[in-house]
């Protein structure tokens, strides 16, 4: 028998009546590049990640990419990063010129990096660490802080999925995703935070062609032309999503709230497949983690595979994790979870009806 | 004369009909703003417009034209020549590829496009591509070029951010060369905001763009899909309206001494006249007379462009280079106020502020 077919998709973005006019107002002011709205946003978002200094840029990749140049990363760098990470990741250490080096995970239980494996990883040429917080679930900052201290390398934050988690901000530069598929979604852009004015005011340049002034600047008679000190990139934000990102900020604690009610059941309704599935992280993980992601490991890759299929058939959206760790001996354990897991659909608004759908539909597909 | 009491007129002046308002509104409230299905219906749309097989929308046109050379196969150690008169991104998106941008100098102030007899000369066996850049909406000699490269078996990009439905010998601009690049940059023709489109017939660059979008974080998403595909259905008559008005701007700029223009008036009919770009005789007055145009007359003007080869990242980077026709349009061109409802009383003020300010001694 068929469990009913039931439309669960893997995200959603569900934005209220002031969301919509706060993006509306902003088209209809005609001015749409970076100005008041984007200033308002930074200043906004600093205030509620606890950061001194915010700097709105165009995704969480681009984020990254210019936290890494402010750290200083160059040729002939190295940059310890997670096996088990979004591709751009790599692409983005070896646009600066530098060389991405991958570290394990901790285990099917927890995918944060090891931090002992991240320690054996430091070579002279090691420059930063990227502190990654897989699905929202705070890595562990205290060890990879230590190994940055005692080794003089800067310590990135890699926070695309976990705006809001418990001890997330206190790299030297964190970085944020704001993808619609993400707690803070707009659409598409990105975040970076600093406790250092120099590191923010680095991102700044960077992210408008080094040019120093920009169009708002002009626009209001502050500057009359621009010099380009450095090679930049456009990776600006702009204002309609600045407006609904700063609109959307007042409602995102409720948001996570909401998240995290659903995997905890999730969480209930699958604890006693435990000899089928694992279920990541702990119950006290979860009290710290902003939930962008929920997600199973499964006894083996044809496993998840059956699953994600049926699931599809029922309308449930799953997602497989990027598999670029899948196959590299250097990191198993990455590699054996990256395997065998896969996304469930995880997000504010998705009601009990809908979780009882999934979860049905995951036991059924198991006891095939 | 006018008095600076009066409302100032801006440089550009976005407005947004309510059918786009709409169509934002609608993405909004389904709950799915990354990149789907509206971006897919834009790219489709435009593609259609243009009369190319592959359209790519992206973060920007700066993501565009590094994807756009990515794809054309350049990398470190190949040379791309581009002109220095243009925005920073032409040339920084070379060097993103860790290529040498080699700048070629401009016809000259009647043409600031690039010049293909400079292009012939400096082409080397490193050379990969070539890039053109259609400013103001007005075409680069890119047939031209399009011989000039194939002769030479190097790629042609074109950095069609002002040009969205402009047109070169019956051809639409971008189409000519291997890519064409096209910015939605908030102060563009096609403007949402920030995006660009990368289209091209040749299916191998369409997929490396395709998939190279999303590594890159060069995504564009529904929002802006959506605006977009509204806005396309205005772009002509937009572009009817600013053809209307530079034509006006054009007749009556002829009898205001200490200025010359550049094209010739047939070329105005082609052009997507994204702005209005006048160059001064005497470059040594146009700080002045912009100083002048703003404080005492209200009027906002841009230039368009500081020569990329003389910013400090360039200089410090390839050294002094002598271009000196691009010095010269780099400082002598200002650009005056256009967008699609500017008035009559509008242009009549902006014709007026410089005759006052250019005929003074």
């Amino acid at each position: 028998m068929s469990a009913p077919h039931r439309n669960v998709p893997l995200t959603g973005t569900p934005l209220g009546d002031a969301d919509v006019d706060a993006v509306l107002e902003a088209y209809r002011s005609g001015w749409l590049t970076m100005g008041p709205r984007t200033e308002r946003f930074e200043e906004a978002f600093a205030a509620a990640t606890g950061a001194a200094h915010a700097v709105a840029v165009s995704s969480g990749t681009a984020a990254v990419h210019l936290a890494l140049l402010a750290a200083g990363v160059g040729a002939g760098d190295e940059v310890i990063v997670p096996a088990l990470t979004f591709g751009a990741v790599e692409d983005v250490v070896r646009a600066c010129g530098a060389t991405p080096v991958r570290c394990d995970i901790a285990g099917a239980h927890d995918h944060n990096a090891d931090p002992a494996d991240v320690a054996d990883r430091v070579t002279p040429a090691t420059r930063a660490i990227l502190a990654t917080h897989r699905w929202g679930y705070p890595c562990d900052m205290p060890a990879l802080r230590a190994t940055c201290d005692r080794h003089g390398l800067v310590l990135v934050e890699d926070a695309a999925q976990a705006i809001l988690a418990g001890g997330v901000g206190a790299g030297d530069l964190t970085c944020y995703s704001l993808s619609g598929t993400k707690q803070l979604g707009v659409g598409e852009g990105g975040m970076v935070t600093a406790p250092a004015a120099a590191h923010a005011a680095r991102v700044r340049s960077l992210r408008s062609h080094a040019m120093t002034s920009v169009t708002w600047d002009r626009h209001r008679g502050h500057a009359q032309s621009y010099d380009v000190v450095d090679v930049g990139f456009n990776y600006r934000l702009d204002e309609p999503r600045a407006a609904l990102g700063l609109s959307r900020l007042g409602a995102l604690a409720a948001e996570i709230r909401q998240r995290r009610a659903v995997v905890r059941a999730y969480r209930a309704a699958f604890a006693d497949l435990q000899d089928a599935v694992v279920v990541p992280f702990t119950d006290g993980d979860v009290e710290r983690s902003s939930h962008c992601c929920f997600g199973l490991v499964f006894a083996s890759g044809g496993t998840r595979d059956a699953v994600c299929r049926d699931l599809g058939r029922h309308g449930i959206q799953t997602l497989r994790e990027p598999d670029i760790a899948v196959g590299d001996r250097g990191t198993p354990r990455a590699g054996d979870v990256a395997s065998r897991s896969a996304r469930l659909p995880l997000s504010g608004s998705l009601d009990e009806g809908q979780v009882a759908a999934v979860v049905d539909a995951v036991r059924a597909a198991l006891r095939r | 004369m006018a008095t600076a009491a009066q409302e100032p007129i801006p440089l550009f002046d976005l407005r947004l009909t309510d059918d786009d308002l709409r169509a934002v509104e609608d993405v909004l409230r389904s709950g799915t703003l990354q990149m789907g299905a509206h971006a897919e219906a834009f790219e489709r749309a435009f593609a259609a417009h243009l009369g190319s097989a592959h359209v790519v929308a992206l973060s920007s046109c700066t993501a565009a034209l590094h994807l756009a050379f990515v794809a054309t196969g350049v990398g470190p150690g190949d040379e791309v020549i581009v002109p220095s008169y243009t925005f920073a991104a032409t040339a920084a998106a070379v060097l993103y590829c860790g290529a040498t941008p080699v700048f070629a100098d401009v016809i000259g102030p009647h043409d600031p496009s690039i010049d293909p007899a400079h292009v012939a000369a400096l082409i080397t066996p490193r050379t990969r591509a070539v890039a053109c850049v259609h400013f103001g909406g007005y075409a680069a000699p890119v047939h031209e070029l399009r011989a000039l490269c194939d002769r030479n078996g190097v790629a042609l990009v074109e950095d069609a951010a002002h040009a969205p439905a402009a047109t070169a010998g019956g051809a639409m601009l971008g189409t000519v060369g291997q890519a064409g690049c096209f910015s939605l940059f908030s102060n563009k023709v096609l403007s949402v905001g920030e995006g660009g489109l990368l289209c091209t017939d040749d299916a191998r660059i369409a997929e490396q763009a395709r998939r190279l979008r999303s590594r890159a974080g060069y995504r564009f998403d529904d929002m802006r899909a959506a605006l977009g595909l509204s806005r396309l259905r205005g772009l002509h008559d937009d572009i009817a309206q600013r053809r209307r008005l530079t034509r006006r701007y054009r007749e009556q700029l002829q009898a205001v001494d200490g200025l010359t223009l550049p094209y010739p008036d047939e070329a105005v009919d082609a052009s997507s006249c994204y702005v209005m770009p006048i160059m001064l005789t005497d470059p040594g007055r146009r700080d002045a007379v912009r100083a002048a145009l703003r404080s005492r007359h209200g009027v906002q003007t841009s230039l368009l462009y500081p020569a990329v080869h003389e910013f400090t990242a360039y200089l410090q980077r390839f050294g002094r280079i002598e271009l000196p026709r691009t010095e010269h349009c780099s400082r002598a061109e200002i650009t005056l106020p256009l967008f699609p409802h500017m008035t009559t009383a509008q242009q009549d003020r902006v014709v007026a502020a410089l005759a006052c300010e250019l005929g003074a001694p």
